[in-house]
């Protein structure tokens, strides 16, 4: 096949972003179409070079036909919204509902979240997959927080150890989700600068663990409401088609659901902390699309 | 110009169903069938048949299924499915009381 349609095959791969097995047979089925093409247009008298340029114009732009079948594809059903939606759900009600002080429901959260990313990461990685897997990479950023508070002297094997392999785990799971598709990375790092700000709006770490758990109390209410908000996001995200209405909801709902911090943190979220929290997150949000880019020109 | 490609746009599936409710079919063959029978009138960019295939497989209308040829080629033959014809029957009953309505405004009355 002349180069000029390999390279046209090969954009329209790229701009699929879709399960492999799918691309491999809208692949699969547009080269069969381009053969029957050039033969007939050969047959017609045409010279190769002559057949090749033909046959691209008559297929028209690559991107367009990988976007519209993207659109058809790209639509999930009730069951995987839900799916995608539970662990904000989850996460939601364990502080509507104070179970976040339960030992138990805490341990079972955990085992939950760790389980489905496992299981989703093993099923070939489907769209629910990436909330969870954003979950279950809280526990390592905090246990590596944790260390850093240790006695004194001891810190350093947390900083040694422990960061550069946490750091180095949250990356290549990062880079590999960005691979698929750079949507699913920010769906995936969504809820961290909320969570972030959670934490800051909860109080000054060094009045851990009394002051913390009385704030947490008092704030646990709006949590609730704020992981419910983009659990109701996410699940709106799966449901639409179009790859710019995905990107709107994910940047809408999650500077929406920050001001809903701001709002109800009462002042302990300093107008700069603030700003710098809305950077931040535009910055996951959309970096992962530069990261996408610059990994296909390595390629 | 503009506006035929409005209108086929409009009418894509309906005439997707209608060939594929004759014939099981593959991309390439559709094009193809869509251009001779309506002398050249359906003529569009070849690339935007496989969407439209894919989205009316998605909802269920049609079904694709790999064939083998001769020449160790495969083909995806699309069929139409139960819900498909379905759809279709409603589709035509449409454009039939359409193209009914249209005809008693756009023809002039004989005395």
């Amino acid at each position: 096949m002349a180069t000029a349609l390999s390279h046209y095959l090969e954009s329209v791969r790229e701009n699929l972003r879709l399960d492999h097995s799918v691309e491999r047979e809208v692949i699969q089925e547009l080269e069969t179409h381009i053969e029957d093409e050039l033969q007939e247009l050969k047959e017609a008298g045409l010279s190769e070079e002559e057949a090749a340029d033909t046959c691209l114009t008559l297929l028209g732009s690559a991107k367009l036909v990988a976007r519209q079948i993207y659109e058809a594809h790209s639509q999930g059903s009730w069951a995987q919204a839900l799916f995608a939606a539970m662990p904000h759900l989850l996460f939601g009600l364990l502080f509507a509902l104070n179970w976040w002080r339960g030992v138990i429901w805490l341990l079972g959260m955990l085992v939950l979240i760790l389980g489905m990313a496992v299981y989703g990461w093993w099923r070939g990685k489907p769209a629910w997959l990436f909330p969870w897997l954003g979950y279950s990479l809280l526990p390592v950023v905090a246990a590596g927080l944790l260390l850093l508070y240790l006695p004194e002297g001891w810190s350093w094997v947390a900083i040694l150890f422990y960061i550069p392999m946490a750091l180095w785990l949250v990356f290549s799971i990062t880079v590999k989700t960005i691979k698929k598709d750079w949507l699913y990375g920010s769906l995936m790092l969504l809820p961290l600068p909320i969570i972030t700000g959670w934490v800051l709006a909860v109080g000054p770490v060094d009045k851990f663990p009394e002051y913390w758990l009385q704030r947490l109390q008092d704030l646990a209410p709006w949590i609730g409401l704020s992981f419910l908000a983009l659990a109701v996001a996410v699940a709106t995200f799966i449901r639409l088609r179009k790859r710019w209405l995905k990107i709107s909801v994910l940047v809408i709902s999650g500077l929406l659901t920050l001001a809903l911090v701001a709002y109800y943190a009462e002042g302990s979220l300093s107008i700069p902390t603030l700003l710098i929290l809305i950077i931040v997150m535009l910055i996951l949000l959309l970096s992962p699309a530069l990261v996408e880019r610059t990994l296909r020109h390595t390629r | 110009m503009a506006q035929r490609r409005e209108l086929i746009k409009g009418s894509f599936d309906s005439l997707i169903l209608c060939l594929i409710d004759q014939q099981s079919m593959y991309g390439y063959q559709i094009i193809k069938e869509l251009e001779k029978r309506s002398q050249g009138y359906f003529r569009f960019k070849e690339g935007t048949l496989y969407p439209a295939l894919h989205r009316l497989e998605e909802a269920g209308l049609i079904q694709g299924r790999w064939q083998m040829l001769p020449n160790v080629r495969q083909r995806r033959y699309y069929h139409i499915t139960e819900k498909g014809l379905r759809s279709l029957e409603t589709k035509r009953s449409q454009w039939l009381d359409f193209l009914t309505a249209m005809n008693l405004i756009i023809q002039p009355v004989s005395d």
